[in-house]
């Protein structure tokens, strides 16, 4: 909200305030935050009237005029001036040497074309009056000279930005400001305000309730023979330095209740209203509405509207209707002073998209006191406006309202607001506050009952007390105190959710480690790109900010890989991409794609939030080297990195198992994604917990990826169930020298190594320790669908040396079995 | 007989000094004297002589053997000098090419902030915990003191998943996930992705924040401010100040907006905080005469874009090597 230094002036002495800066600052103090100072007159400083003496041709050049201005102390300025639409004997603006204008030219003497010139003449264009103009501005001959032209101009009022929180309905009026200002000075509020309702008689048109609780009191006024026109200048001024504009003297007058009191109010073209009674009731489901703005509204019955007997005519507290709007021809009219429900008032806005200064200002409560003066103030400002004479008023209060309205008192301990704020404040001080601030007390020994003012909707507990204490000493003034431990902290060998972000920071280390680099990916993406890697999101937002990210993503993979081609983007060059990326994340698992979620209970949403944790890896090896050492990365680099973070992590029972062909997984759309020669899905247990292995080249390809990429991604919380982050248990190693077994084994195509270490440890139980596959080769003189595999075998007992006879009996014996069981001979 | 010792004894050690390599040391030693070198064979009439000169014949074989040995290991220590030099400059390396390097991971600032903070909580006593990112209007609102068709709401700007299910725009529901899981004393710190559906140079629509809380007997708002404090000195250095000032968050009472001085900075607004409000104490079963205590929320990427110079926001979710490369 703007507040204007002028008007508030009319409200409060604001001589103990000083300058506007000061106000913001005061007003910041208090909570209301002042977001910006806005001086009319800001680069006006150092521009005065002066009057043009002599004006000639510019020795040196034909367009320019030499000009000798007086700026009233008899000594005429030699100024250059390239504008002709004035003449000797004019007043006009002169910025003197030194101003610097609000279009941020800056005012130096200087010669042109050879010729002195000390200042300005200036445009309405140079003083930002407006956004065009010809020549300069000429001012009404008989001006006073050496006069600011801000002030001859009435650019002197300052406007400051509020940002005002939603708590303080109170203060979206200069008369809320104006008791906060008062309260922290100490000065009195000034009452240029009417004390009653004009005394007439009764109104042509009476006022019902017939929305119950919703609307609690419907005031009206009727007022004959007004001139609708234009608003003076200073309605114009007043409503420009709130950021509004002038749109008639009847409609100003509305609008200058709204922003000094906070009262919205309405005025009606009587003549357009049909029936002798207007009254505020809920809208019919069906009804329309023709509204201010041109458009018109289909009513649901769920609306508060004011309506005459046949039709409604204004959506109540948001907007006026188009069909009793007060026009040029409007000669009575009838002003409306309501109060309506702030969530009846919220909720029609937001379903028509109405959001008003009025519909702001009942959603955030006004005063239920605040009518009567508001009613008062606005049928004075029209007859003083527009003329006409008051015929009458209407009143329909209901039960709750008038006489009736009761605030609850507050029972307060005075000496708990020191003790809460941890800060000693004496009773008389807390007393001072709260009487300023219009609260009512009553003490009867430690306990007062304190009872706030009308306007103050949100004082309602003893915090709210507390708060305005602090806010009028100054939160400054609370000191800095340490709390103490009362109990132990919580046990991060008892608390899941302590251990939990342990691990969480443990894998993120552990994988940076590995030269992985942690990125942070949205956790929604587009349905078209899960497609892409066959995944479908069951998690869908209700309002996103575009389609783009309307899916909650199941996976964190199709990320990563976005972030791999915006890197493959702006990468350039010869050289390969570097790319080595992590993730740790929740994924998000709802009822299905598009289908809303309905919560099982007030703390279950249903969703399923599993954390992940998920790789992309493309480049080389080594990220610096030559050429020849700069090899492309490859599977058994990813096996290498994906073994020791399970090593690292202390995790039982991960195992590796190929995917694709021969496998004996299910079939599952989540590995899809992968090249299903070259991928493998890990095994926490029997379960499948997630997948790496090479993106799939189809995919790769439509992506228009430029290098292959490896990805992986398994599920966090189930790995870091396996994981053991207790401390690691030492274990001896045997010191006795083990034996070595090389064999070149002639393989089959379709067996794995796997096969053949698993059959050697088999057989060479106990003594083979050891099973390792060293090389490999494919081709001649190798037969065609072999592979010759080297494989060493080594054995070990902890408790004595081996002798080379037992070492050649347990390689016959695996030999043997190599053979019977995968038909494997030695490669003669 | 000596007489021809003394000539093929000089010859020899003439020819010692004379030779340049190793192979022809060896072979010389070896056609000296070896089994069948020159020595052995110019000794092979000793035993026609007289038995008075055999001995002195004998010892000055001797003699000239040792001298000749003595002679050629000097000498190959001198040519194995020479060798060894030759192969360390012929093995020099171009120690200015480029290094084989491996990649050096590195953790998102994000995380790196989020860290320096827990830390710094922690040290004072908080835990931290986790909690949901999808939320229920309960805990996320509701709980929280912002009611429904409240103006409070146009604060957050919120993803709806269902009509009564939200992504959470603030990490406070984590304030009564805990309360109601556990008896008082409260405190806890809950670092976590929120959701705001608000996007431009300074607003993602997804961003992390820390949410703080301490409940216990009471619990003043000067605790808050120590708390803080320490804070704001522990991460931004011995000169930081915290300041307060009057603000409305509908989950406290009073509430505050919390700045900090940042040398050659100014004032930075950096979080919310405030006592909470006992309506979240009555949620929570708590007695709201028996407890109070203070809560805190602040924005993660802010204070990280402060720490480390970032420039802008957006930065920090496209996943750039360039950046993520920095930290």
């Amino acid at each position: 909200m703007k507040v204007s230094w002028n008007w508030l002036s009319t409200l409060v002495d604001l001589s103990a305030v000083g300058t506007p800066e000061k106000l913001a600052e005061i007003l910041t103090g208090l909570g209301l935050e002042v977001e910006a100072v806005n001086r009319q007159g800001a680069g006006f400083e150092q521009v005065v009237s002066a009057r043009v003496v002599k004006k000639e041709k510019h020795p040196g050049a034909d367009r320019l005029n030499l000009c000798q201005v007086d700026s009233g102390d008899g000594k005429p300025l030699q100024i250059v001036c390239g504008a002709h639409n004035f003449k000797e004997g004019d007043v006009v603006c002169l910025a003197q040497v030194g101003a610097k204008l609000p279009n941020g030219m800056q005012i130096k003497a200087g010669k042109i074309r050879d010729v002195l010139s000390n200042g300005m003449l200036c445009s309405e264009e140079e003083l930002a009056l407006a956004a065009k103009s010809e020549g300069i501005l000429v001012l009404p001959a008989g001006t006073p000279l050496g006069k600011p032209v801000a002030e001859i101009l009435g650019r002197d009022d300052t406007t400051l930005e509020l940002k005002l929180t939603p708590n303080r309905g109170d203060c979206l009026s200069l008369l809320g400001v104006a008791r906060e200002v008062a309260a922290f000075t100490g000065a009195a509020l000034k009452a240029p305000l009417p004390k009653g309702l004009p005394a007439a008689g009764a109104s042509p048109i009476s006022t019902a309730l017939e929305a119950g609780e919703f609307a609690p009191q419907f005031l009206g006024c009727f007022i004959r023979g007004v001139r609708v026109g234009p608003s003076p200048d200073w309605v114009r001024k007043r409503l420009e330095a709130m950021g509004a504009r002038s749109i008639s003297n009847v409609v100003d007058a509305t609008n200058l209740v709204l922003y000094e009191l906070g009262q919205p109010v309405h005025a009606y073209d009587a003549k357009r209203l049909e029936g002798k009674q207007l009254r505020v009731r809920m809208s019919r489901a069906g009804e329309e509405l023709p509204l201010l703005d041109g458009t018109t509204v289909k009513l649901t019955g769920e609306e508060l509207v004011i309506a005459d007997e046949k039709k409604p005519v204004s959506l109540a507290g948001v907007m006026g209707g188009g069909n009793s709007e007060v026009t040029e021809a409007t000669v009575d009219v009838f002003l409306e002073c309501a109060e309506f429900d702030p969530v009846k008032t919220r909720r029609a806005a937001s379903r028509f998209v109405k959001h008003t200064d009025s519909s702001h200002r009942f959603e955030r409560g006004v005063n239920p006191e605040g009518q009567r003066l508001a009613l008062a103030r606005l049928a004075g400002l029209v007859t003083e406006l527009a003329g006409g004479a008051v015929v009458g008023v209407a009143e329909a209060v209901g039960p709750a309202r008038g006489a009736g309205l009761k605030r609850a008192q507050v029972e307060l301990e005075p000496a708990f607001i020191g003790r809460f704020l941890g800060l000693e404040i004496p009773d008389a001080e807390v007393e001072r506050v709260l009487s300023r601030l219009g609260c009512a007390i009553e003490k009867s020994g430690a306990k007062w009952q304190v009872t706030p003012p009308a306007h103050r909707l949100d004082l309602s507990i003893r915090e709210d007390f507390a708060e305005e204490v602090a806010r009028f000493l100054g939160y400054d003034r609370i000191p800095s105190t340490i709390p103490a431990l009362t109990n132990a902290p919580t046990s991060l060998l008892d608390s899941p959710a302590a251990q939990s972000f342990e691990a969480l920071e443990r894998v993120k280390d552990i994988l940076a480690s590995q030269g992985l680099r942690e990125t942070v990916s949205y956790s929604f993406t587009s349905r078209e790109w899960l497609a892409k890697f066959g995944l479908e999101s069951s998690l869908t937002l209700i309002n996103p900010l575009s389609s783009d990210q309307e899916a909650m993503t199941p996976s964190l993979v199709p990320g990563l890989v976005a972030a791999a081609l915006e890197n493959q983007r702006k990468h350039f060059g010869s050289e390969a991409l570097e790319l080595r990326l992590f993730e740790v994340r929740p994924s998000f698992q709802g009822p299905g794609a598009g289908t809303a979620v309905h919560s099982k209970s007030r703390t279950d949403t249903g969703v399923t939030e599993t954390w992940r944790l998920a790789f992309a890896l493309s480049g080389t090896r080594y990220q610096e080297g030559l050429q020849a050492d700069r090899k492309p990365l490859d599977f058994y680099d990813l096996k290498a990195q994906w073994e020791q973070l399970v090593e690292r992590l202390g995790a039982r029972g991960v195992r590796l198992t190929a995917m694709g062909e021969g496998s004996r997984l299910p079939a599952d759309p989540r590995y899809g994604m992968f090249h299903p020669g070259q991928s493998v899905a890990v095994l926490g247990g029997k379960e499948v917990i997630g997948a790496w292995g090479l993106l799939h080249p189809r995919i790769a390809k439509e992506l228009k990826l430029r290098a292959p990429l490896w990805i992986g991604e398994v599920d966090w919380d189930a790995l870091r169930k396996l994981a053991r982050f207790a401390p690691r248990e030492f274990k001896a190693w045997g010191e006795h020298p083990g034996m070595e077994r090389d064999f070149a084994l002639l393989v089959r195509d379709g067996i794995d190594a796997d096969k053949i270490t698993q059959v050697a440890l088999a057989a060479g139980k106990p003594l083979a320790k050891v099973v390792r596959v060293f090389d490999i080769y494919r081709g001649s003189p190798v037969p065609e669908g072999m592979t010759s595999i080297a494989v060493r075998v080594i054995f070990l007992d902890d408790s004595r040396s081996l002798q080379e006879a037992e070492a050649d009996e347990v390689s016959g014996k695996i030999l043997a079995r190599w053979k019977s069981e995968l038909g494997i001979d030695l490669r003669g | 007989m000596i007489q021809q010792l003394e000539e093929l004894g000089t010859q020899a050690l003439k020819d010692v000094e004379e030779l340049d390599s190793l192979q022809s040391l060896e072979s010389l030693r070896v056609a000296v004297l070896g089994k069948k070198g020159s020595i052995s064979e110019a000794l092979k009439g000793l035993g026609s002589l007289s038995p008075e000169e055999r001995p002195k014949v004998g010892a000055a074989a001797n003699q000239w053997k040792q001298k000749l040995e003595a002679a050629i290991e000097a000498r190959k220590r001198i040519l194995e000098g020479a060798e060894l030099d030759r192969r360390l400059k012929s093995e020099r390396i171009d120690i200015s090419l480029p290094s084989r390097r491996l990649s050096l991971g590195s953790l998102h600032p994000i995380t790196l902030t989020t860290r320096r903070i827990v830390d710094v909580f922690r040290r004072m006593g908080f835990d931290p915990v986790t909690g949901p990112e999808v939320e229920t209007d309960f805990l996320n609102f509701e709980a929280a003191n912002v009611l429904k068709d409240h103006p409070a709401r146009d604060m957050q700007d919120t993803f709806f998943l269902g009509p009564d299910v939200v992504l959470r725009t603030h990490t406070t529901p984590n304030q009564m996930r805990q309360m109601l899981s556990r008896k008082w004393p409260v405190r806890i710190l809950a670092p976590g992705a929120v959701y705001r559906k608000d996007s431009d140079a300074t607003h993602s629509p997804m961003f992390h924040q820390i949410e703080g809380l301490w409940v216990d007997r009471q619990v003043r708002m000067s605790d808050l401010k120590g708390v803080l404090d320490f804070f704001a000195k522990e991460i931004i250095g011995p000169e930081a100040k915290v300041r307060f000032r009057p603000s409305y968050f509908p989950f406290v009472e009073p509430g505050a907006e919390v700045d900090v001085w940042w040398k050659g900075r100014g004032w930075l607004e950096i979080m919310g905080a405030g006592m909470v409000h006992p309506r979240l104490f009555e949620t929570a079963g708590y007695d709201p005469k028996e407890v109070s205590g203070f809560a805190f929320g602040m924005g993660v990427e802010r204070i990280a874009m402060i720490l480390h110079g970032i420039p802008d926001l957006r930065m920090m979710y496209q996943g750039d090597v360039r950046f993520l490369s920095q930290f």
